[in-house]
């Protein structure tokens, strides 16, 4: 077991774990925040994604030693932002379970590129939806960059 | 999907369930279901409870896994009962073997679960019934309450109103008066103009999307109850392995575990948080004993199929009119044709996992299932418990595409919470859901057609050589020998007008297990029979759209579907350098074509436009039908494109996401969909949407090269899209 002092959502946060324990199932598990999901553990799928230092993560493969000391963003802190307002509007979920990821990378990305173009968003959307929303996706991501 | 297992409820039994049975039976027997807050209401009957404030709470018998049932159904109960909408909320019903279970099961088939593109069809008269017949209590109370004649009351958003004298009462006033009113025995329901909530072109906003965009939804995987410990669990590493012997020292001291459980064909560990016990199940030795069918591989299986194919063994007839082989026998224009399907692998993106606690004489279920009645089953048989003993709440489902329908899972926790003395929350990594799960079987198809004068075919005779799909989700087995009726949808009862039709099947015994998956024997079936009839216009140098329109006469409302999809799709009328490829299939009570456009960058699909029009027969929920075929669409790229599941060793070599090929987001195209209303009957949307895809595409692929592709999924043929070599 090994303790792990981070920022949590604004939060300051210590928890004690086993240090191989990736942050997905620390949050999940030790720290009770399950809107983030598990999907494929191998970072392949982005339904765990989150905010570390403000980029995006995936966070069934992220070690824990990389979280100390840093700021941790989950779908959970967001605060009903644009993008997740432009998702309700376009009614974009279906089982919904890859969206948290899916809102994680898409504000991620509107970050860096408040204006993406369609290619823009090709390249920086590689989770997996198996309900296939990427359309209403795509949709929101415009309407959410104004 | 099941009247050939299961008898039908007769007409008598229906109506004595719509009248007196399911009615009153569900007063008391819902009252448990109901959300903490509604604990006060009065259930008018087994899907309706008002509370005093006059706030509604509607059963939903169906599992919720993306396709918007929560909030239709709901709707269509709200609608016939002239509920206030923004005061009503859905629960998910108690499985049917539970107290008060009973009206939660499909009413055509008198079995609960979610499946077959059918909670619509099979549910949508009986529930508006149910609506009615509430509308008419809460009426027959306000009659009482105001002293006027019922016929002079009107319901309407939530309040039952005397116009002549200008009052009103509300729902929530006359709601205990009302559950106590008569049941009606024939509920008038209303008529299609006065519907508000649903069809018409209404979409409702979906009442699952704002906590699944903040994260708040509940799926299974996230159920939390007091005193739960986790399971993880490691399967045999061929199939049908079972652990011979387990060597539990190395783990005995490892912090948080519990218990080492070992289960039919695999074995878990029960520890106090999930990642303590993945580390303990790396860390465990275990010796398998190897499956039946040993170190089979792709050639074991395909060796299986050639020889039922070319073999006089074990086949059946699905269909036949006319004198298919005696025509093909004579004819000197014939033309044939080999199609195959891969194997697949459901890998909804919420893994299998399940929450189990087990007591005394029963158990307690929190799981994301499409079969809620076979999960009581399959818990009476391993717990030794009466079904009606185990209750099954349904959370959301991360999706399901058939694999929710049986239980293992369930079983799988349910032992190590009996084990472990504690309630266990099984979750599946991602290679284990893809190493456990029941594949869609590949399907092999041999196809014969005799063209006539005019190119038009005259005899059509179709050999399906396929596992059964729909046996492990029968609660009556298909025995080998017979019919499979789900495994030869769409090559029986399409609606060519072919004179000569023959269908023969062969139910392939193969050592993996196979179950259905999101499009039945539809999908790898219209795969085959839209390529083919694409071959056969090509032959007799016909458009493939003007071929079909021929060949459609006796279907209008296909017919029409067609026509409205070339149109739209501008079909013939592609910009330079693209080209358009058509299929159409009737399927699950609905009808559907579907046009891709392509072109071809450096020898590479790049994907237009793919144009579809489905006729449901009513559209309740526009936007949540065009949400139902556009996702159906990217299913039917990734089977079309990418994925499938191969064996070497007695198992599959593909586990996770890598190897196991989806379509991502660059994948799809400009998506148009459209649909008419001519059908007589409703129909489903949930299992359609990706059934003409690999078809229409494939077609679409052959205008462009000349080149016929007759095996899936193009990545192994050697044909990429623009995105297969970024995305691989």
């Amino acid at each position: 077991m090994a303790k792990f002092n981070f920022t949590l959502n604004g939060a300051a946060t210590e928890v004690d774990v086993d240090p191989s324990t990736p942050l997905l199932w620390v949050l999940r598990d030790h720290l009770g925040l399950t809107g983030t999901k598990f999907g494929c553990g191998a970072a392949l799928c982005g339904a765990c994604t989150v905010h570390v230092n403000g980029s995006s993560v995936r966070s069934c493969a992220y070690n824990m030693d990389s979280v100390a000391g840093a700021s941790v963003t989950t779908i959970e802190g967001l605060g009903n932002n644009r993008v997740q307002r432009a998702w309700i509007e376009h009614q974009v979920p279906q089982c919904g379970y890859c969206q948290p990821g899916m809102i994680m990378a898409a504000t991620a990305l509107l970050k860096d590129k408040p204006k993406p173009s369609a290619a823009d968003i090709e390249a920086a959307i590689t989770n997996i939806c198996r309900c296939g929303t990427y359309a209403r996706i795509k949709q929101a991501i415009l309407a959410a960059a104004g | 999907m099941m009247e050939a297992v299961l008898s039908r409820p007769s007409r008598r039994h229906m109506l004595k369930g719509l009248g007196a049975t399911v009615l009153v039976a569900g007063r008391w027997g819902t009252r448990a279901a109901l959300a903490q807050d509604a604990a006060s209401a009065a259930a008018i009957n087994a899907y309706v409870a008002i509370a005093p404030d006059g706030h509604v709470t509607l059963q939903c018998a169906q599992s919720e896994m993306g396709q918007g049932i929560a909030t239709t159904f709901t709707a269509i109960l709200a609608d016939e009962m002239e509920a206030d909408w923004s005061k009503c909320a859905t629960v998910f019903s108690p499985a049917a073997f539970s107290p008060g279970g009973e009206p939660y099961r499909n009413p055509r088939i008198n079995w609960q679960f979610t499946g077959n593109s059918e909670s619509i069809s099979s549910f949508h008269p009986f529930l508006r019934k149910m609506g009615a017949a509430a509308r008419e209590m809460l009426i027959a109370a306000a009659a009482d309450r105001l002293g006027v004649p019922a016929s002079d009351l009107v319901a309407r958003a939530g309040m039952v109103r005397h116009n002549k004298s200008d009052r009103a009462v509300g729902f929530g006033e006359i709601a205990a008066a009302a559950a106590a009113q008569p049941v009606p025995s024939e509920p008038q329901v209303k008529p299609e103009s006065e519907w508000r909530l649903v069809g018409h072109g209404r979409s409702l906003p979906r009442n699952d999307i704002a906590a699944k965009v903040e994260g708040r939804a509940v799926f299974g995987i996230d159920v939390k109850v007091p005193g739960m410990v986790h399971a993880a669990v490691m399967s045999a590493p061929t199939i049908g392995g079972q652990p011979a012997a387990i060597e539990d020292a190395a783990v005995a001291g490892m912090a948080g575990v519990l218990k080492v459980v070992r289960l039919d064909g695999a074995v878990a560990v029960v520890a106090e948080h999930y990642w303590q016990a993945r580390l303990a199940l790396a860390k465990l030795k275990v010796e398998w004993q190897v499956g039946p069918a040993g170190a089979f591989d792709d050639a074991t299986i395909e060796a299986m199929y050639a020889k039922a194919m070319t073999g006089d063994t074990g086949w059946a007839e699905a269909e036949s009119k006319g004198n298919a082989p005696g025509v093909l026998a004579a004819s000197k224009r014939v033309v044939t044709a080999d199609y195959q399907s891969p194997w697949t692998s459901h890998a909804p993106l919420e893994p299998m996992n399940a929450t189990v606690e087990v007591s005394a004489d029963g158990a307690t279920v929190w799981a994301p299932v499409q079969g809620p009645q076979m999960v009581q089953i399959v818990l009476s048989q391993v717990l030794k418990v009466p079904p009606g003993k185990v209750a099954v709440n349904r959370t959301y489902l991360g999706g399901g595409f058939g694999r929710r329908l049986i239980a293992d899972f369930v079983a799988q926790a349910a032992i190590c919470a009996q084990t472990a003395g504690r309630p266990v929350k099984l979750i599946w990594s991602r290679e284990e859901d893809i190493r456990q799960d029941w594949y869609r079987p590949a399907f092999v198809q041999h196809m014969r057609a005799a063209l006539g004068p005019d190119g038009q075919p005259v005899a059509l005779h179709t050999k399906l050589v396929a596992p059964t799909i729909l046996s492990p989700v029968s609660p009556v087995p298909i025995k080998p020998g017979t019919v499979d009726d789900l495994s030869v949808e769409g090559l029986v009862k399409h609606s060519y007008a072919v004179p000569n039709l023959r269908t023969d099947y062969n139910m392939l015994q193969v050592p993996v297990p196979t179950m259905v998956l999101r499009t039945t024997g539809h999908g790898p079936n219209n795969f085959a029979l839209e390529s083919f009839i694409d071959e056969l216009a090509h032959a007799a140098g016909r458009d493939p759209y003007q071929y079909r329109r021929q060949l459609l006469r006796d279907d209008p409302e296909t017919l029409a579907v067609l026509d409205r999809a070339a149109a739209l799709a501008r079909w013939g009328k592609a910009p330079s350098g693209h080209f358009q490829g058509i299929a159409v299939v009737n399927g699950f009570g609905s009808c559907l074509c579907q046009v891709v456009e392509l072109s071809l960058v450096g020898g590479a699909i790049k994907l237009h436009q793919i144009t579809s029009v489905a006729d449901p027969g009513r559209v309740l929920d526009r936007t949540n039908a065009v949400s139902m075929i556009e996702g159906g669409v990217v299913w039917g790229l990734s089977v079309a494109l990418y994925s499938a599941i191969t064996f070497d060793q007695g198992r599959p070599r593909e586990t996770n996401f890598d190897r196991y090929r989806v379509a991502t987001l660059p994948d799809a195209p400009a998506l148009v969909t459209d649909f008419l209303e001519n059908r007589k009957t409703i129909g489903g949307l949930g299992e359609i949407g990706p059934v003409c895809v690999p078809a229409a595409l494939c077609n679409a692929l052959f205008a462009a090269t000349g080149k016929r592709n007759r095996r899936l999924p193009l990545a192994r043929e050697g044909v990429f899209t623009v995105y297969g070599k970024l995305y691989g």
